[in-house]
């Protein structure tokens, strides 16, 4: 029995010291596992011809993954899977629209971050709404989990938010006249404005930008500083400004101009 | 998981949002529980009332049973206003709330397994009992009343029992219309904090509790209806 005691906790040691540094791990294994969202278009999701996983932050994971040299195994989350996943290990690092906020970085870590995007409201044209004040009263919708529906909470003080699970859904309460508006991040709020046949608007202010980083479990600095340097190097190789511009730029429906490069976790703390 | 992640939980303002939650999915729970056993009874009697009324209620329970919950639910929510006149849909966005959509929808649904359980009970009492109830000189309404229902409510309280526990766990689906309640707010803390496990763990330990009740009663009740046997 003893010496069952003593196995069993030589190999709990064992198996602690061999994941005591996920970069050592990371590159003896020669794979990165990358968790990354398979439903949302641009940033993650199946290709439907191809059947492949792509989208900017699938790009990113590849190159960061090319850069420390090692490949790439992806895997992908649901909003509610992306810590779990992080925390028990099931991936290394996450590129799945991760939002940094100081709350947030009690529980897991963040690189820099590789993208940065405003957070607007889309509101109906006809409902004489111009400005953040006008919505007081009203109530709005957002994305459930999303840094929008956060800072709208905390911004639009007299306005009710009402989450959703997804776009569409929030875009469908909007069209409704359930919302009078609907909080998201422009790159993805875009694709709804289009839609709507010209019947909303942007309002011009921004609730914030918000600050896209790569996932990492606490206590790996070794990680998240590999991941950061390679950040570093895929920016001034003009890979990110490439990998944007595949996605968001001109020659998309987004037309979107980047307007933050690489940007270091104590400049958005 | 860290344990860490668990102090999210000490703060005042979070253990509110989780009482409010709570609140919502009581009023949902018991305000559907109230329309669904009423109307599911309502639809036994239509269903053995000749041949027209039991094709509805057998289309209605087929619909229910077999059209996944949540798409009900936004058919309530999404669909059935639109199809209004736009005045009237106006005047829903304004005055109805998502938890009134929330509570049609589960109260039919969960009306349509219950009337179910109900029928499958009668069934379970041998023809011969209303047969020799009638042959006493009871009339149609008597012998069921005081022989066959009775019996089928004994033999269908188990079933009637675990829809119960089912509509209370189901009230969780009105989150994807926007309804704040348990699982509303666990998610929503989720998204805040990032802390999973104990945004998760809560409502658990919660509906736990509640199940576990809900148990207790109805073994209580099961136990009183067969010592009147």
């Amino acid at each position: 029995m003893k010496k069952l005691t003593f196995a069993i906790l030589g190999l709990l040691v064992a198996c602690s010291a061999a994941r005591a540094d996920a970069l050592a791990d990371i590159k003896a294994k020669g794979v990165i596992s990358c968790g990354v969202f398979g439903d949302l278009v641009p940033l993650g999701y199946q290709d439907p011809k191809t059947r492949s996983l792509v989208g900017l932050d699938v790009d990113v994971c590849a190159a960061i993954a090319e850069d420390l040299g090692v490949k790439l195994d992806l895997k992908t989350v649901s909003v509610d899977a992306r810590i779990p996943s992080l925390e028990t290990g099931r991936v290394d690092v996450m590129t799945a629209s991760l939002a940094y906020t100081p709350v947030r970085a009690k529980q897991i870590d963040f690189s820099s971050s590789y993208m940065s995007v405003p957070v607007s409201v889309l509101v109906k044209k006809d409902a004489g709404i111009k400005s953040f004040a006008d919505l007081a009263g009203k109530k709005v919708s957002a994305n459930r989990g999303s840094t929008s529906e956060v800072f709208a909470r905390q911004k639009l003080k007299g306005a009710e938010v009402i989450s959703f699970d997804n776009g569409p859904s929030s875009y469908l309460a909007l069209a409704q006249d359930k919302v009078q508006g609907m909080a998201m991040v422009k790159s993805a709020a875009i694709g709804f404005h289009n839609r709507s046949g010209g019947t909303t608007d942007f309002l011009d202010e921004a609730l914030f930008w918000e600050f896209d980083c790569v996932g990492i479990k606490k206590g790996e600095p070794a990680l998240v500083a590999a991941v950061n340097a390679a950040l570093d190097r895929l920016e001034s190789s003009g890979r990110l400004a490439q990998i944007w511009d595949r996605w968001y730029g001109p020659s998309t429906e987004y037309k979107l101009k980047r307007e933050k490069k690489v940007t270091p976790a104590s400049e958005f703390q | 998981m860290s344990l860490q992640s668990f102090e999210v939980l000490a703060d005042p303002e979070v253990q509110r949002l989780f009482l409010r939650g709570f609140g919502t999915t009581l009023r949902l729970f018991v305000t559907s529980a109230a329309c669904a056993y009423l109307l599911g009874a309502l639809l036994v009697v239509l269903r053995m009332s000749g041949r027209i009324p039991s094709a509805l209620v057998s289309a209605f329970v087929e619909y229910h049973r077999n059209v996944p919950s949540i798409v009900q639910i936004f058919v309530w929510y999404f669909g059935v206003p639109q199809m209004l006149p736009a005045p009237w849909h106006a005047w829903m966005n304004a005055h109805v709330g998502a938890l009134f959509f929330a509570v049609i929808a589960l109260s039919l649904n969960a009306a349509a397994y219950i009337s179910e359980d109900l029928r499958s009970g009668i069934r379970a009492v041998s023809t011969g009992q209303l047969e020799a109830a009638r042959a006493l000189g009871l009339s149609y309404v008597k012998a069921m009343q005081l022989v066959v229902v009775p019996q089928a409510i004994r033999a269908a309280a188990p079933a009637l029992i675990s829809q119960a526990l089912g509509l209370l766990k189901a009230t969780s689906l009105a989150l994807a219309i926007g309804v704040n309640e348990l699982m509303y707010v666990a998610r929503q803390l989720d998204g805040e904090t990032y802390a999973t496990f104990p945004s998760y763990l809560t409502p658990t330990l919660i509906y736990l509790a509640c199940t576990l009740t809900l148990m207790f009663v109805g073994s209580r009740l099961e136990r009183a209806a067969s010592r009147s046997r």
